[in-house]
């Protein structure tokens, strides 16, 4: 079968892998299927040694599979390659990769030429590629004295050079700050967007990175897939209650006359953590409140009244895609990895996927 | 944020997933081994570039020179252009070989690109073959300046009328063949080391330096090593270029009591010989390298060796 851009983008079947390694071999994916359509944005999330890695490297035709099938655009990642590696292309975060005695310019050029691109088209579409990730500055700078932000970046340009039919990306933002890791999403989803069909295969085991950016999330743990769906799909799996985060001025009596209420599971004083750090301390109580179903809001409003009490914010809690994970996996995503985690570049706290739920206003 | 450029249509061209042959090979060789000069030849630091490019192989030959002086007294100068001209062809064979080899450990190690040179479309091994022509120019100029230091400094007799342009020739284009097939053996086999081994190409390329008749006749080893100098294009070449240079000089080959003597019942191998025996384990060495590099790279890519690094 050759390929063709009415094949799926993606297209794994029953994908194994085995490393062999000393005291005993790692099964790093155990059986994966997975189909991915020409314009998707796909997300793989998964907390570290789910197999992300391996399985974005069986897909670039890094690493044969042990088991299985894969097919870009219906060519073979076995044998196929060539074919393949001309119309994909990858990224990976979290390595400090270059040729340091090379210019940005010249490093890039380097690879158009590898990607066989004339020598002056070369030099046209690295041009274009440096100004359009933003090192118009450093074009000319040694790779060398770039930073990790910065060669990342080039690492982008890199990957676009040949305009690739499917991008894959793993773990991209890796050890980026705050500011890097957004022009590098925004980089992502500007790029995807310019032209319809543009695939994109994003790793990630930052929860709003991939909330924010993938159409479709698969939940991998151990070389398997949990669950497959948007993030929409995939959080109202584990919302079988209404959950509202209910911010009152005072409230007599505390939260227990709520709680007897009709259609109220449970009504808790929350810890007062306003939204905005710098907004001024108010006196307000703000208590979580589970319903049975949103209908029981009506009850609960009528009675403030009674209970001489005041809204002064509602919101509706969205359980986020860490409540998904615990509840497929039974345990929590970051459990092993906070330790990791100190070490590096701070990351947005949005971005650190913080176990409290993610509002939605 | 993303401008116009890079629309490059509504649909995606099918023909995008074929390439365009020999003209992209040729694209790819060209620029691995321009910017691989680049690299390699580190011209940001000269005073670095001048002791292991120049210095180091000018040293060594001088080191031997001495070492016969002292041991063979007077009679040691007649011996001069041979130690010259083995020691300053294997500086050359030490940077090609060793060269290609650091290539790949450099660019997986150091610079962590292998893996996207290895998912580029373009042909591994060719860009691999580039870098190490980079390595093969560096080392030419190490032997040539070499050479020269023998004939200026210690006025080893040399006349360029002498010369056998011809066999000179021949046998540089297949030494180079041949050196380039080594250096992809052990690119192979570095390949699927998973802890430092950059040590590796020197110390093989250090063994067979005792057998090839670099620095001294294969006359003087045990049989059982003077058969294995005889099957290496290495040992071949090295005396098809001192015959090119030093036409009726001493050849590390035959000799009395040689295995060549009682082999072929001649003293020394004539040119012709050398050049047939060259183009024949030449040819071999080439065959055996394109096969052990398929395999190597087939068995790194299997076992998830090509992005491997020994520091993570
Ligand atoms: N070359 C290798 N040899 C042996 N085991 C390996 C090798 N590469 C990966 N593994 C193992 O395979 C499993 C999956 O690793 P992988 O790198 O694919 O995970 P990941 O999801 O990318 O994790 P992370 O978020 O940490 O990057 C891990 O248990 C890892 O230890
Ligand atoms: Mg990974």
């Amino acid at each position: 079968m050759s390929g063709s851009i009415q094949a799926p983008a993606i297209d794994a079947r029953g994908i194994t892998r085995v490393y062999k390694a000393k005291p005993k071999d790692v099964t790093a994916l155990a059986g994966i299927d997975l189909e991915v359509a020409p314009g998707e944005f796909f997300g793989l999330l998964g907390p570290n040694g789910a197999g992300k890695t391996t399985l974005i490297k069986i897909l670039t035709t890094l690493l044969l599979p042990s088991a299985g099938t894969a097919r870009i655009f219906g060519f073979d990642v076995a044998t196929e390659t060539r074919k393949i590696r001309r119309i994909m292309n990858m990224v990976a975060g979290g390595e400090q990769s270059g040729y340091g005695i090379l210019e940005a310019r010249e490093q890039l050029w380097m690879f158009s030429q590898f990607y066989g691109l004339g020598a002056r088209e070369g030099w046209r579409r690295v041009d274009e590629l440096i100004d359009a990730v933003g090192l118009a500055e450093q074009r000319n700078q040694r790779v060398s004295t770039l930073s990790t932000g910065q060669r990342q970046k080039m690492n982008f340009a890199r990957g676009l050079l040949n305009d690739p039919w499917v991008f894959f990306l793993d773990e991209p933002t890796l050890g980026l700050d705050v500011s890097a890791a957004r022009s590098v999403r925004e980089l992502i989803v500007g790029w995807r967007a310019a032209v319809p069909g543009r695939t994109v295969l994003l790793t990630t085991h930052y929860m709003a990175e991939a909330d924010e950016l993938c159409e479709r999330i698969a939940i991998v743990d151990r070389g398997r897939i949990l669950a497959i769906g948007s993030p929409a799909e995939l959080k109202r799996r584990v919302q079988r209650e209404s959950i509202f985060r209910l911010e009152l001025d005072r409230l007599a009596g505390g939260p227990g006359g709520l709680a007897r209420l009709p259609g109220v599971v449970s009504a808790v004083a929350a810890l007062n953590a306003p939204a905005d750090p710098d907004a001024p301390v108010r006196q307000a109580v703000v208590i979580n409140l589970v319903l049975r179903e949103d209908s029981a809001l009506a009850g609960v409003v009528a009675a403030l009244d009674g209970l001489g009490a005041h809204i002064v914010a509602l919101a509706k809690s969205e359980p986020s895609l860490e409540d998904v994970f615990v509840e497929l996996v039974g345990r929590g995503f970051d459990d092993n990895e906070e330790a990791a985690r100190s070490n590096e570049v701070p990351v947005e706290p949005h971005e650190a996927g913080q176990p409290d739920p993610e509002e939605k206003r | 944020m993303i401008d116009a450029g890079l629309v490059e249509g509504e649909r995606f061209d099918p023909g995008r997933a074929r390439g365009r042959g020999t003209i992209d090979l040729l694209r790819s060789f060209r620029t691995a081994a321009a910017l691989g000069w680049k690299m390699e030849a580190n011209w940001t630091d000269p005073v670095l570039f001048f002791i292991y490019s120049v210095a180091k192989p000018v040293a060594s030959a001088l080191i031997l020179v001495f070492m016969l002086q002292v041991i063979a007294g007077p009679a040691g100068i007649a011996l001069r252009p041979f130690v010259i001209v083995g020691s300053a062809l294997w500086s050359f064979v030490v940077s090609g070989v060793a060269g290609l080899a650091w290539a790949v450990l450099d660019d997986r190690e150091r610079y962590r690109m292998l893996k996207y040179i290895y998912v580029s479309p373009s042909s591994f091994i060719t860009i691999l073959l580039g870098r190490g022509i980079a390595r093969l120019a560096v080392g030419a100029m190490g032997a040539g300046i070499t050479l020269a230091v023998g004939v200026i400094v210690l006025g080893v007799p040399f006349n360029l009328g002498d010369i056998d342009w011809l066999l000179l020739a021949i046998v540089l284009v297949l030494g180079a063949v041949t050196i380039c097939a080594l250096a992809v053996v052990m690119a192979a086999v570095c390949l699927q080391t998973r802890q430092e081994s950059w040590d590796y190409p020197e110390v093989v390329v250090g063994a067979l330096f005792l057998v090839v008749g670099a620095v001294f006749p294969l006359s003087v080893l045990p049989l059982p090593l003077q058969a294995f100098g005889l099957v290496s294009p290495l040992t071949w070449w090295i005396a098809g270029v001192r015959q090119a240079l030093f036409p009726g000089g001493p050849s590390s080959i035959g000799g009395p009591g040689s295995l060549w003597q009682q082999l072929a019942g001649t003293l020394n191998p004539s040119a012709f010989e050398v050049v047939v025996a060259l183009l024949l384990s030449g040819a071999v060495v080439t065959l055996a390298s394109a096969i052990l590099f398929r395999s190597g790279e087939a068995r790194a890519k299997d076992r998830g060796l090509i992005d491997r690094t020994t520091g993570s």
